[in-house]
């Protein structure tokens, strides 16, 4: 390690005994100097927020009427058990996050195992897979909303009437909006989840598919007892890494329907954006906030504790 | 054969499908920039038109423009950037190279941090902003993009300085140099390609913002990506203006990301493989 430098000048005259631990405190000085900019940064912009948002949480803090607020402790976690509209929140979050992540990795997985045995065109997919996820999710919700899935001449309810379907509303019927902002999501990181999985499948060992090959395996047995057990590290990752977005997201839903029609399309992390910024009463959507935080770490626990075991 | 002929051209078309769906947004968004708002309109859908710069030139230097948008999002991106590395590279140094108690604790700390919905932080810290008076000010913004940025950029770091070998910095040591010097010198010279990459992402991920943007913004500052709203609204959406904006949005990620086209699978998923992680 560095910490076997020779010494320099001053240091030099220490007696060699106390010379390691002289050393090691010089490191340890060193070392937290140059952390200390950006610890100090990062409590105040992380862990500050934090227990600012705790604290928010048990008060009545309402912008609109400010002669009403006041600590009323653990009221807006009793109000936030008994709210519907919180219930259904969590409900589309669930149903979000799980059809995205599913979507994005039977897609993407389908598709990398797909280019995999191209031999040529395989770097038309890397390019044009890289166009999706370097996007803001706001620019991505407006192209969507407006030139894809405009009533008639956007694109997708083009093709749905030449299809027979006839024009549909895509953002204004429940469903369907529900049904078109998991689409937008998938459309946009499917293409991560490609890239994680052909880098993935591209390091796998070819000598185990050549003696699989003169055993005889079929090619399904061969993805289901080779290919899927060895990518499964990759898998677990992007599930992990492709939920935590999920759960947060909110310039897709945002720009896209704005989490309506109603709240059909509101997601936990949106209703605690609009009842804060939009009904000013800060107080509650902090405890919401706070609600999404624990359905994090609650989510994140279950999904670590999968990938440890096995 | 024939079986076989089929199953290829059949996969060949699946394909095709896959790279049309991912790339035709993108690409109808340019061509509707590049269209009057009749063209746009127009029912089936036109291919073929004459092409006009016109709806650039009205975003770009017409009433409405958007320019000061662009300057705003390239301040705040630049500026994040900017603090980001000043304040990562060395913490990431530290982490990946120093012996010190508590490191592998600081590591998991940055990793936790990134847990935090940004929903989360964005309320308290705008209570904080409306006391002191940052809200629609730079310095406010920036101060907030930190949040995801440092962790981000911090990881990446780390990556790229445990790659370089410790000899040379042993020999630096040798001949006498200071720890500092070291770093400058002999360190992050060898680590230059891994900050280019990491200043591209942390660029690339405060242009894209937009939850922190939307609360924090104002009149003086509001970056594009807020910006786009005022094209759409409930009266009358003016089509080929949104999208001439939205391709002036899109226009430096992609240039970006197609630069750092190698790296992105790991910009993608830098600590992950060592915890959570979040983009």
């Amino acid at each position: 390690m560095a910490a076997a430098a020779t010494p320099t000048a001053d240091t030099a005259a220490i007696a060699p005994s106390d010379f390691g631990r002289v050393l090691a405190q010089r490191e340890r000085r060193f070392a937290a100097a140059l952390l200390a900019p950006a610890f100090i940064a990062l409590m105040a912009t992380t862990t500050f927020p934090l227990m600012f948002l705790v604290w928010t949480s048990a008060f009545r803090m309402d912008l609109a009427m400010p002669f009403t607020n006041g600590f009323v402790g653990l009221e807006n976690y009793r109000v936030l058990l008994i709210d519907e509209r919180f219930w259904s929140s969590l409900l589309v979050s669930l149903i979000y996050t799980a059809s995205t992540v599913v979507l994005q990795v039977i897609l993407g997985l389908a598709l990398a195992l797909l280019v995999m045995d191209m031999k040529r065109g395989q770097c038309w997919f890397r390019l044009i897979a890289i166009l999706p996820v370097v996007l803001s999710p706001a620019v991505v919700g407006m192209i969507w909303r407006t030139f894809m899935l405009a009533p008639e001449f956007g694109i997708v309810d083009f093709l749905a009437i030449n299809a027979g379907l006839g024009s549909k509303n895509w953002l204004g019927d429940p469903l369907l909006a529900m049904i078109s902002v998991i689409i937008i999501h998938t459309w946009q990181w499917t293409p991560f989840a490609f890239m994680v999985l052909l880098a993935s499948l591209a390091s796998l060992p070819e000598d185990i598919y050549e003696a699989a090959r003169l055993d005889r395996a079929t090619a399904w047995q061969r993805f289901r007892r080779i290919t899927l057990p060895l990518l499964r590290p990759a898998i677990v990752m992007v599930v992990i890494m492709r939920t935590m977005v999920a759960l947060t997201a909110f310039a897709a839903i945002f720009t896209v329907t704005g989490g309506g029609p109603g709240t059909a399309t509101e997601i936990l992390n949106l209703y605690a954006y609009r009842k804060s910024f939009t009904e000013l009463s800060i107080g509650y959507g902090a405890a919401l906030a706070v609600a999404l935080l624990i359905l994090t770490i609650i989510i994140s626990g279950i999904l670590f504790a999968m990938r440890r075991a096995k | 054969m024939i079986a076989k002929r089929i199953r290829i051209i059949a996969l060949l078309a699946i394909s095709l499908v896959f790279l049309l769906a991912w790339a035709f947004p993108i690409l109808w968004s340019v061509l509707n920039s590049l269209k009057t708002d009749p063209d746009v309109l127009a029912y089936p859908p036109k291919l073929v038109f004459a092409p006009t710069l016109e709806a650039y030139r009205d975003v770009l230097f017409g009433s409405a423009s958007i320019l000061p948008n662009l300057v705003s999002s390239l301040v705040i991106s630049v500026g994040t950037t900017v603090v980001t590395m000043l304040m990562a590279v060395p913490a990431a140094y530290a982490l990946a190279r120093l012996n010190f108690r508590g490191r592998k604790s600081a590591g998991f700390y940055v990793l936790a941090t990134q847990m935090l919905p940004p929903v989360g932080i964005i309320i308290p810290y705008f209570l904080v902003l409306r006391n002191i008076g940052w809200i629609d000010t730079y310095q406010g913004i920036i101060l907030i993009y930190l949040s995801f940025s440092l962790p981000f950029a911090i990881w990446l770091l780390v990556s790229y300085f445990e790659d370089i070998p410790f000899e040379m910095e042993e020999a630096a040591y040798l001949d006498g140099a200071s720890r500092l010097r070291t770093l400058w010198r002999i360190i992050i010279p060898q680590v230059r390609g891994g900050i280019a990459v990491t200043v591209v992402f942390v660029f690339l991920n405060a242009w894209n913002e937009f939850l922190f943007a939307v609360v924090l913004s104002g009149n003086t500052v509001r970056p594009v990506t807020v910006a786009m709203f005022n094209f759409v609204s409930v009266e009358q959406t003016l089509w080929a203006k949104l999208a001439a904006v939205s391709v002036l949005a899109m226009l430096p990620v992609v240039v970006l990301g197609v630069v750092a086209q190698k790296h992105i699978v790991k910009g993608l998923t830098v600590g992950a493989v060592k915890g959570g992680g979040r983009r």
